[in-house]
């Protein structure tokens, strides 16, 4: 499979105040096109670094990072953001949609950054509500949706767009285990059926068993890598 | 727009706060708009005789200190004057002190010369020339006391040793005296002991151009008499007259200021406390790719909704309010056709824009300059 995510000797440091906190210490490791990749490891190893470092809200102090042959490590911050509208799609732990907004609403945010009419608009959270199962949910707001169906309005949003890849922050951490294997499966088969890149952080090892594999990071190292059966 | 709906969703999220925000804005600008429109009113009033071409001669001691009818004679020879007439403020008031307005004695047969700014009906006008007793009354008076043409009236003494009792002959309209009353000199003159002295002396002159040389020459003509004179345009006479109020103006300008600076500082911390809450929805927002100018016009299109709305009520309340509320008889005839306008509603929304801009400028911008990765902290 071709690489759509090159990372080379990557390293971040945070400052706080006058101390300065090292969080990746040169990790290298390729996403190839089409990978579902768990990255797991213990509060503060780098994994949630190192998403942010993919999904181009962050920049690393040192190394670069390709997405899709660009190299997103040298972007400006506008166009970093017009890359992410293109590019990225985002499903949080706490789902993070906009309370104001009902489900369809929600969905249409990404696509208001781009030339599509009302219509195509429409035509495109429609299809995205329609592969997470919520086509019948489209005007209900977040307060009156349950935990897993807010995460699924929000996985909608993140491949309405049809982004090149879609990073997943412990999108189960806030689910009970029933909502969890749903939105798990649902990531499967975006993967699957969709050809979806996705790279996910997780703490929860049965989570992780969605994934093709999983990479572990400690202390802001790779420390073993491993194809999931 | 694509984006109005989030925007309206957002302005009305916590709709306790934004109507509360909108209410102060809406009573702030309500006294904005009335101290501005009382501002633009004396503005109106010291404007008045704009045009008219017309001099006022005083004495140089007081307003109060009369003037010897020999001056006007003298004034009339001289070149440039069109015509000359006297003019004595009464300051008599309708059966009770509140109800107060502006009453004169005056050379009614010279008004149509000098002030000819005042429309009277002519056959009007001469039924008030031919009674020594008439009166001739502002429309809107009229309409303040419900008084009719052949109604008898009589005002009670403030200043001059009688009581005016007066029929009412005729009613005038003018752009902004809409509060007066005039009667003839002859009455004043027999009433006040026939001493030929009066207030003022209004002089119409030719040339506009020759207003400040004329009143150059009047008050060299009568400095080393027993009554030096003080002569000004029309427009120097009313805001003399004004200013003896103090500085309104001043005062006013520097009330609406305060008020101005205490709607932006409590709109700011509206807006920082609506800013704060959505940090991790702005994070969202910049992580699906809305960039920071986007979210910083988002955000500013929205306190600027939300103060211009408060402002809009409360001017155009305002507005509506005088409409039905009668100033003149409020004010007891001290402000005369009073209405916020057009040029103060102007002002008015664009000083509460000017609110929104100010007030939500900072918390819209350390929004926008938001990272990432510190708004959604807790999450990514």
């Amino acid at each position: 499979m071709a690489t759509l995510v090159e990372i080379d000797n990557v390293r971040k440091v945070y400052k706080r105040d006058a101390f300065e906190v090292p969080v990746l210490n040169g990790v290298t490791v390729d996403v190839p096109r089409g990978d579902f990749l768990a990255l797991m490891g213990p509060s503060g190893s780098g994994k949630t670094t190192l998403l942010n470092l993919i999904a181009g809200i962050d920049r690393p102090t040192a190394g670069r990072i390709s997405v899709d042959g660009k190299e997103i490590s040298r972007f400006s911050e506008t166009q970093l953001a017009s890359w992410r509208s293109r590019h990225v799609g985002f499903i949080f732990q706490m789902y993070n949609l906009i309370p104001v907004l009902n489900a369809f609403e929600n969905v249409e945010l990404p696509l208001l950054l781009t030339k599509l009419s009302k219509k195509e608009r429409r035509e495109h959270v429609q299809a995205a509500l329609g592969i997470v199962g919520l086509g019948d949910r489209s005007l209900h707001y977040p307060r009156q949706l349950s935990g897993g169906q807010e995460q699924r309005v929000a996985i909608a949003r993140a491949i309405v767009t049809d982004p090149t890849l879609l990073v997943a922050d412990e999108p189960t951490g806030d689910l009970d285990a029933k909502n969890a294997e749903e939105t798990l499966d649902l990531l499967q088969r975006l993967n699957a059926d969709f050809q979806k890149t996705i790279v996910m952080v997780t703490h929860d090892p049965k989570a992780a068993l969605h994934a093709k594999r999983t990479l572990h990071l400690e202390k802001g190292l790779l420390v073993e890598g491993a194809a999931n059966t | 727009m694509k984006f109005a709906k989030l925007i309206r969703r957002n302005l009305f999220r916590n709709k306790l706060r934004a109507i509360l925000t909108m209410l102060l804005l809406a009573v702030i600008f309500f006294f904005v708009a009335t101290l501005l429109a009382i501002l633009q009113n004396f503005e109106e009033f010291s404007n008045a005789g704009a045009g008219s071409n017309r001099i006022v001669v005083q004495s140089a001691i007081s307003l109060a200190t009369l003037l010897p009818y020999s001056h006007e004679q003298k004034i009339r020879q001289l070149p440039g004057v069109v015509e000359t007439a006297k003019l004595q403020w009464i300051g008599a008031y309708y059966k009770e002190k509140s109800n107060f307005f502006a009453n004169f004695a005056i050379d009614g047969e010279k008004m149509p010369v000098v002030w000819d700014d005042y429309k009277v009906d002519p056959k009007q006008r001469a039924d008030f020339l031919a009674d020594r007793r008439g009166a001739l009354v502002a429309e809107a008076l009229m309409k303040r006391f419900g008084w009719k043409i052949g109604d008898r009236i009589t005002l009670k003494r403030q200043i001059f040793p009688f009581d005016p009792e007066l029929t009412i002959r005729a009613t005038f309209v003018h752009p902004v005296d809409t509060g007066s009353l005039f009667f003839p000199m002859e009455y004043f003159e027999h009433a006040n002991g026939d001493r030929s002295e009066v207030g003022t002396i209004w002089v119409k002159v030719k040339d506009p151009k020759q207003m400040a040389a004329l009143s150059q020459q009047i008050d060299a003509m009568f400095k080393n008499s027993d009554y030096p004179t003080e002569t000004f345009t029309e427009k120097e006479f009313q805001q003399n007259f004004m200013s003896m109020m103090g500085n309104v103006k001043l005062l006013f300008t520097a009330v609406s200021s305060c008020a101005v600076f205490m709607v932006i500082l409590l709109a700011a911390i509206t807006m920082s406390m609506s800013a704060r809450e959505r940090v991790t929805e702005i994070a969202v927002l910049k992580a699906i790719g809305f960039e920071q100018r986007l979210i910083l016009a988002l955000m500013l299109t929205e306190f600027v909704l939300l103060t211009v709305i408060g402002g809009a009520a409360g001017s155009f309340g305002a507005h509506y309010i005088y409409l039905v509320v009668d100033m003149g008889k409020v004010t007891m005839g001290f402000l005369q056709n009073f209405g916020v306008h057009a040029k103060t509603l102007a002002i008015c929304v664009a000083t509460s824009a000017g609110v929104g801009l100010l007030a939500g400028g900072l918390p819209a911008l350390r929004a926008s300059n938001l990272r990432v990765v510190d708004g959604l902290r807790r999450v990514v």
